[in-house]
């Protein structure tokens, strides 16, 4: 049952995604036959180090959703604090409700069931105008950024650069 | 302090159910279980002489009849207990006792009650104060929004249906829920987050509004009403643990398998409780008890004994123990900033262990920790390296108080199997054969019960005896000789115990009589009581009698006066049956427990003791 409304939660939104699309990402699914795979392309905003690049992600959805996050990897080169090496991003709001009960992660903060598609890609958006050192998945660059700021936005340059070629 | 005591009073009235759990049905309020005792009371006062002799027979008889099934050892029984044992009934009792009183203070639903103390350990005079000094601090901190008037939907009649926040779909509202605010949602959404949240575990009691930035609580009421049979079962059990896990005056008994709590009385002093289960084990470190042997010395001892010695070397390899609940925690994502998983939830820093709070920027920020290295230069984490070593030099010594400790151990566990099978087969059976009531073979038991407390005792010197320091020769020798004496006692009382009673049980003792075996297995067992008596004493003052051995006399005869009185107090049998004669004609002292030849008739050591 949980699977049904998983599938037809996803597939609503992704019909709602294709209708009306929302600026700053698209989205669709790798396969056809498996709506837990989603394709998303990610732009970089404007007015932040990553503007221009096209960075593609996947989405993968647990059979429980929306009661469980889904996980977000980009598939494109990534270089920030909150994205670790592998391409996982590790944001609060992908964190299961069950990571962190009361801790100290703000409710408003952790997974909730009313997240879609749609928001949880404008918190990634959002994570990468504004990157948050306090907790970093990748050390080197949180360092970087924080304590050589001219060769992390080289570096991101580059991947912008990498990432619009690929395009 | 204050407000534990008044917790006490508010509670006082239920306080004895625990002792009671058979009487749970027959009374469904404080009220009545008290009028019901009352009652039994008044007929025993309405006995006139010689039944109220019968009756005192009838209640000493009945406490044997305790002691002959319970497996507690019998003078822990009628003392007044620092802790109450509770069932899963009397906790949910005392939560229900509580909820109410909450609830119609403050005038707040049973559901909201519940949060809230369920927020402050279930402390009812807490829950009390922090609520009248600031109300809205206590609501925001658990998330007790006030119903505000409900949506905008009363305005629009016209309005049938609301779209789900969760499934996008539209339902009609008086299908939706909401906790105290004002977030519908439909119900198979409400099931399947109650569901993973109640999957994930206790953290499902302080699960809030689905809506990242509302902070309203949900209560047991909304969920019980939604989910199913077996979360609804998984989620009352939470919340009974949460009375037990939140509480510091409770704790779980650790045996396995037992279901029941302890509960300590505050202003009471506690070292060893014994749980209705039968398991004794240590208030402070949730060990088997080990009394007369410190808490130290017996963590030292266990971890040194973990047969896991491979778990073990992992777990000190790749974890590292939570600074405030010891649970071992594995790092393998992440910065340094751990927080333990509840009902913990302490915040560290996984470097130097001390509280995140402590920590920031200052000292490294997440990845690094300014403390952590300045303690290594000081050399402070050699030491762990260091006993590695030594433990490892003095194998030898260790094997010799390890076999000791572990036949003590299955000593221990046999005779607690065979005070079974006589409580179960053989009481019986002795019983029918020499005509004698269930009340006079009390002496079995309690001979039983004093070679698994003496076992229990003998055991635990063995840790103490290898944590003796080396250079404190005199103490060690004086440890010794009170062990080896307390020793040999037992041996000569469990080999009585295990070995005669065949005897009598088969027939084939017809040489010696049933009343002879009574008389000298009873003076067994107080002799041995009184040896291990004065080695408990002698551990508790740290050996002190070393340094002033006057002390010796009078710090044993006055234990064993105090046990006398007591003894003449239950029961007056025992005056006579203490007195043994052994093979070689020795009598034992009851005060000094000196082995007389049996021509004298006063203690010749003690000149206490004159032989009837």
């Amino acid at each position: 049952m949980a699977d049904t409304q998983a599938s037809l939660l996803l597939r609503k939104q992704l019909k709602d995604l294709t209708r009306r699309p929302v600026e700053g990402f698209s989205a669709g699914l790798v396969d056809d036959s498996n709506i837990f795979e989603w394709n998303v392309t990610i732009i970089g905003p404007p007015d932040t180090l990553y503007e221009g690049g096209f960075f593609n992600a996947i989405m993968s959805f647990p059979a429980n959703y929306p009661n469980s996050p889904p996980s977000v990897r980009f598939t494109s080169e990534m270089w920030h604090p909150n994205v670790y090496p592998d391409g996982r991003v590790c944001i609060s709001i992908l964190h299961a409700p069950g990571d962190d009960p009361s801790g100290y992660e703000l409710a408003s903060e952790r997974w909730s069931p009313v997240h879609t598609v749609e928001t949880i890609l404008l918190s990634i958006i959002a994570m990468l105008s504004s990157p948050n050192d306090e907790s970093p998945a990748n050390i080197d660059a949180a360092k970087q950024w924080r304590d050589a700021r001219d060769e992390f936005k080289k570096k991101v340059s580059r991947i912008v650069r990498q990432s619009q070629e690929a395009f | 302090m204050e407000s534990e005591e008044d917790m006490l009073d508010a509670r006082s009235a239920t306080s004895d159910d625990g002792f009671y759990p058979n009487n749970d049905d027959e009374c469904d309020s404080d009220r009545m279980s008290m009028g019901y005792r009352y009652e039994e009371e008044d007929d025993d006062d309405g006995m006139d002489g010689d039944e109220d002799a019968y009756e005192d027979d009838f209640l000493q008889y009945g406490s044997d009849e305790d002691a002959l099934h319970s497996g507690r050892p019998s003078y822990t029984g009628r003392q007044q207990l620092p802790y109450t044992v509770l069932t899963e009934e009397a906790i949910t009792e005392r939560q229900d006792a509580a909820i109410e009183s909450v609830a119609s203070v403050l005038s707040i639903s049973r559901a909201q009650a519940c949060l809230i103390l369920r927020k402050h350990e279930w402390c009812v005079s807490r829950v009390n104060e922090e609520w009248f000094a600031d109300e809205s601090r206590v609501r925001n901190c658990v998330g007790l929004i006030e119903k505000s008037i409900k949506p905008s939907m009363t305005g629009q009649r016209d309005i049938r249906e609301i779209k789900c926040g969760i499934c996008l779909e539209y339902h009609r509202i008086e299908t939706m829920q909401a906790c105290c605010c004002d977030h519908y949602f439909c119900q198979s959404c409400w099931r399947a987050y109650a569901h993973t949240a109640i999957c994930d575990g206790p953290g499902c009691l302080s699960l809030r509004c689905p809506n990242p930035d509302c902070n309203a609580a949900v209560g047991d009421e909304l969920i019980l009403k939604l989910v199913l049979e077996e979360d609804k079962r998984k989620y009352r059990h939470y919340i009974t643990r949460s009375y037990v896990e939140e509480n510091r005056r409770a704790k779980w008994c650790p045996a396995p398998g037992c279901e029941y709590a302890i509960e300590f009385t505050p202003g009471g002093d506690i070292q060893d409780v014994t749980c209705n289960c039968g398991h004794n084990f240590c208030w402070n470190c949730s060990e088997e008890a080990h009394r007369p042997v410190e808490c130290v010395t017996v963590e030292r001892w266990i971890l040194k004994n973990s047969a896991e010695s491979e778990n073990m070397n992992w777990i000190l390899a790749n974890s590292k123990p939570c600074p405030k609940c010891k649970r071992p925690i594995e790092k393998n994502l992440g910065c340094m900033h751990i927080t333990c998983t509840p009902p913990c939830k302490f915040e560290f820093c996984w470097l130097c262990l001390g509280a995140w709070s402590e920590h920031g920027e200052r000292t490294g920020g997440f990845y690094a920790c300014n403390r952590y290295e300045a303690e290594k230069k000081e050399g402070k984490h050699d030491e762990t390296e260091r006993r590695r070593e030594m433990a490892k030099n003095s194998l030898e010594r260790y094997t010799h108080y390890y076999e000791r400790w572990a036949s003590n151990e299955q000593s221990k566990a046999k005779a607690l199997s065979d005070l079974k099978q006589l409580q179960i087969t053989q009481l019986e059976k002795l019983s029918d054969k020499h005509s004698l009531p269930m009340s006079q073979l009390k002496f079995l038991v309690e001979a039983w019960l004093q070679i698994v407390e003496c076992r229990r005792v003998l055991k635990w010197t063995y840790a103490y005896g290898y944590y003796l320091p080396e250079n404190e020769a005199t103490k060690k020798q004086f440890f010794e000789y009170l062990q080896g004496q307390a020793e040999t006692a037992l041996e000569r009382l469990h080999q009585c115990a295990e070995k005669e009673v065949k005897a009598h049980l088969d027939g084939d003792a017809s040489n010696v009589t049933f009343t002879d075996f009574r008389t000298k297995l009873a003076g067994l067992t107080s002799v041995t009581k009184n040896y291990f008596q004065r080695l408990v004493d002698a551990f508790e003052n740290g050996l002190a009698e070393v340094k002033d051995s006057t002390a010796v006399n009078t710090t044993v005869q006055a234990s064993v006066k105090g046990k006398c009185s007591r003894s003449k107090a239950s029961s007056s049998r025992s005056n006579n049956a203490s007195r043994v004669v052994d093979d070689e004609g020795h009598w034992y002292c009851r005060h000094c427990t000196f082995a007389n030849t049996g021509c004298s008739t006063t203690c010749s050591m003690c000149h206490l003791e004159t032989m009837i």
